[in-house]
């Protein structure tokens, strides 16, 4: 089973025979379906690979995207326009499609822009694929009889093959395009998709460059809808401004929540059914139906909001028992090319801090802090609460987070750069609370660490994990390496943090920021931590920035220490000259620091 | 000019009374109401059936007013009080909410547009030109509604409160603050505002089972873009309703409909908090 052939093979092997069977269904269709189902069909079908797109982007990656219907909108208008103004034939309507595919891809990767930065709101990433459709449906009213303004273009000459054609285009657009999806999303980097839907924030401070994933998925899931959109247009023969329009777009939004998200099959599923019910419908009864399928979606928001798909899917394991779901088995490896601590040279310090303050308007929380740290160094960072260690991490760590002053990075000014660059300079940071991917397995939250260094493969996945020793150390030592397929989210508080370490380590930074990292540990487990953080200064050359509470802990394992206080650097020595200090003495007992100097 | 001074004067008020509503419940309860539009139809609809049932036009405004802030309170029970720590969903079901609403309306009364009487019909004179009163009277009625509503949050017990929770729900639970209860009262009002203010400009337009949907989308843009405060919202409208009124006059009105979400989406990619707080 380890081998990393079979397994990709398999999974290939489940993708090719769920697309036999598909396309199977669809060549057989059209025989048993009337004339008038067939054709509701076709622009169902169309439709729901739409939904797929929308639920990879919201389900998966979770940005709320009200604009799917924007994409749909430029496909189909690329081919009404240029069938109507132009031409017809099979090379305009290539030129067409392609004309249509690079419009939506311009246009999603503009909305990329705007939308994803490092610190945007998820609310606002949401308006602005909110704002897209609403703006597009302006523009095509404005332009008058261009785009037949609000009664859209019609009888527009295209193919008028027969319905058997059209639903076989249909159905294998929708089968082709799903089996990519379920690749993508069951692959390694479908599992970098999650790790940004559950913490976006931790995903930037490994490395990964969450906004560029995030673009990157809209152009394709654009693509994949202008697409749809112009097979819709070709076969309906009709466009209206409401393809582009924002109710459709949040007619994806319903059936996709209705089908489940992040089930990819639920919503095509849920698409094609409401979709065709509705259009079978509208003639009886369509007030009553909305207000139906309204009902339900408020109903399954509020009370069941990953859909029906997970009820059906319980249901089958009520069935059978014995249907666990597959977790693929990955084996560690060492990593003989881990360049871990080979950055480290003697004449430009790994980090340099010159005057660096932060001021929360008029609230100095850091004031011109000076601070060089060495390679083979290990740092500590002491004070009491409030003084500042954990705002001075995140601006070394985080570009825009400094109000003034410089930080270089091994002779690298990190400038106003966010903070999956400044991982690139060779950062790694572990957080305060053991912040991580609850749904991931450890296995997979390793594989995240290495993201920056190893990429992720977009339709495959890795079975071997090559990582350099000290993580493989930690990762003994706390015995996550018998656990590798748990999810985090079963993992007691020590072994978070052996694994949050081993994640860092994973990234092979060459400057080591630890924020109390084995806060809340045993005195058993801080022993298993301080000894890998002293070997990776003496044998792999590392500098190590520290900030801990536990005075014994740092007289232990620090070579120099820095005292903070309200945000100033109060003194810096060595461990004993800061220990026997009166003034950090006074500062920690509370006393005025002004009588101590 | 006279007539474009007044034209984004008005404008403004009747941005900022359409959005006074999506603003409170914003900014105490964090939370996206896009059942707004479909409140504002069903202030519409309840001005059409009080003059349709024969009562003066003026008390359209308060019977809508009631029947939202009842309606209101309803709503969050059900739907909004399960949902407040997924504000991404809230936005999902009460976009359901106001499809329901919009279909329980056609199946009420139809798909057709309806009208209803202006309370106030003709014009006045203003600054050297003739304009239409009732217009002017909803610009009023906005300037006093940034007083009352500052006032409510000023001076109030129900105020303190919602600011309170506004600044550090826990904290304000802490000390004793029911936060469930301002939670219901804000979507109250804020819902009662959205149909008063439904009710407030059907005279200048007509009833029908979609009208709130247009000013949704605006409402919500200027709401973003203003943060918490009353008087930034007034600011906000008259800017972005300046602008909208400029464009649609000097350019296409087709433009002058996009004005707002385009400005609003600007000025949020560059400063994400807004005209608030600098």
């Amino acid at each position: 089973m380890g081998d990393d052939r079979t397994w990709a093979t398999s999974r290939f092997r489940r993708a090719f025979i769920g697309s036999l069977i598909g396309l199977a269904v669809v060549a057989i269709a059209p025989f048993f379906l009337d004339i008038y189902l067939t054709s509701i069909l076709i622009r169902t079908l169309f439709l729901a690979a739409v939904v797929m797109t929308v639920d990879i982007i919201w389900g998966w990656v979770g940005i709320l995207t009200f604009g799917q219907s924007a994409f749909f909108g430029i496909g189909a208008y690329a081919c009404g326009l240029v069938f109507t103004h132009y031409g017809f034939g099979p090379g305009w309507a290539l030129g067409a499609l392609a004309i249509g595919l690079i419009a939506a891809a311009l246009v999603a990767g503009a909305t990329g822009w705007l939308a994803f930065f490092h610190g945007s709101s998820p609310l606002y990433a949401s308006i602005m694929t909110l704002a897209l459709p609403i703006i597009l449906t302006q523009v095509i009213f404005s332009a008058g009889t261009f785009t037949g303004s609000s009664s859209g273009l019609s009888g527009f000459p295209t193919y008028y093959w027969s319905l058997e054609v059209w639903l076989w285009i249909a159905g294998v657009f929708l089968v082709l395009t799903t089996a990519g999806g379920w690749l993508l999303v069951r692959s390694d980097f479908g599992r970098v998709m999650i790790a940004i839907r559950e913490n976006e924030l931790r995903c930037a401070y490994l490395g990964i460059p969450v906004s560029r994933i995030k673009t990157a998925l809209m152009i394709a899931a654009a693509i994949v809808t202008a697409a749809a959109g112009f097979g819709y247009a070709a076969f309906s023969n009709v466009v209206a401004p409401e393809l582009a329009g924002f109710q459709l777009g949040t007619e994806f939004l319903i059936w996709t929540a209705l089908g489940g998200r992040g089930t990819l099959f639920g919503p095509v599923v849920a698409a094609i059914g409401i979709e065709t019910t509705s259009s079978w419908l509208s003639g009886t009864l369509p007030f009553l139906w909305q207000l139906l399928i309204g009902v339900v979606f408020v109903t399954v928001i509020v009370l069941l909001p990953r859909g029906f798909a997970p009820l059906c899917t319980g249901l089958w394991r009520y069935v059978r028992p014995k249907s666990r779901p597959f977790v693929l088995e990955r084996t560690l490896a060492l990593d003989s090319d881990s360049r871990l601590g080979q950055r480290a040279s003697i004449d430009t310090p790994p980090l340099l801090i010159e005057q660096l303050s932060r001021r929360y308007g008029s609230l100095h929380v850091l004031t011109d802090v000076t601070m060089t740290a060495r390679a083979s160094q290990l740092l500590g960072i002491i004070g009491p609460n409030g003084a500042g260690k954990t705002t001075l991490m995140r601006c070394i760590s985080d570009g825009n987070e400094r109000s003034d002053g410089m930080v270089k990075i091994n002779g690298n000014d990190i400038g106003r750069a966010s903070p999956h660059k400044v991982v690139e300079h060779g950062v790694g940071r572990s957080f305060q609370n053991t912040s991580l991917f609850d749904s991931l397995t450890i296995a997979e939250c390793l594989m995240l660490a290495r993201y920056r260094l190893d990429g992720a493969q977009l339709f495959r996945n890795k079975t071997n994990l090559a990582l350099s020793q000290p993580a493989l150390d930690i990762l003994s030592a706390t015995g996550l390496d018998q656990r590798l397929t748990e999810q985090t989210k079963n993992l007691s508080h020590g072994m978070k943090r052996g694994l949050e370490l081993a994640m860092v380590l994973a990234s092979e930074p060459s400057v080591l920021l630890l924020d109390e990292p084995t806060a809340g540990l045993t005195h058993a487990e801080r022993a298993v931590i301080g000894k890998v953080l002293s070997r990776l200064t003496r044998e792999y050359a590392l500098c190590i920035v520290l900030i801990e509470h536990d005075l014994d802990f740092v007289r232990e394992i620090s070579d120099r220490v820095v005292v903070l206080h309200q945000g100033e650097i109060l003194m810096e020595g060595s461990v004993d000259e800061v220990v026997s200090s009166e003034l950090v003495k006074s500062v920690y007992a509370g006393h005025q620091v002004e009588a101590a100097e | 000019m006279a007539v474009l001074a007044l034209d984004i004067l008005t404008t403004a008020g009747i941005l900022f009374v359409v959005s006074s509503g999506l603003l409170i419940i914003l900014g105490v309860m964090k939370l996206i109401n896009f059942a707004h539009g479909a409140f504002l139809t069903v202030g519409g609809y309840t001005a059409y059936s009080v003059s349709a049932a024969g009562y003066s036009p003026w008390l359209s405004i308060p019977a809508a007013a009631i029947f939202g802030f009842v309606g209101g309170l309803v709503v969050e029970r059900l739907i909004v009080r399960p949902l407040y720590d997924r504000p991404l969903d809230a936005i999902l079901a009460t976009w359901g909410l106001g499809i329901v609403i919009g279909q329980l309306i056609t199946l009420g009364f139809g798909r057709g547009v309806q009208f209803v009487p202006t309370p106030l019909a003709g014009t006045t004179e203003l600054l050297g030109v003739d304009y239409s009163a009732y217009r002017l009277v909803v610009a009023i009625v906005a300037v006093l509604l940034v007083i009352a509503m500052s006032a409510l949050l000023k001076l109030t017990r129900f105020g303190l409160n919602a600011r309170a929770v506004i600044m550090d729900e826990t904290l304000a639970r802490g000390l004793g603050i029911d936060s469930t209860r301002v939670r219901a009262w804000t979507f109250g009002i804020g819902a009662a505002l959205a149909c008063a203010a439904g009710a407030l400009i059907t005279p200048l337009l007509s009833v029908d089972p979609n009208m709130g949907l247009p000013w949704l989308v605006n409402s919500f843009m200027l709401v973003l873009i203003s943060g918490v405060s009353f008087p930034s919202l007034f600011v906000a409208s008259l800017i972005l309703g300046g602008a909208q009124v400029v464009v649609s006059t000097y350019a296409n009105p087709i433009l002058g409909g996009m004005t707002i979400v385009v400005i609003a989406a600007l000025v949020l990619r560059i400063n994400p908090k807004g005209f608030s707080r600098g």
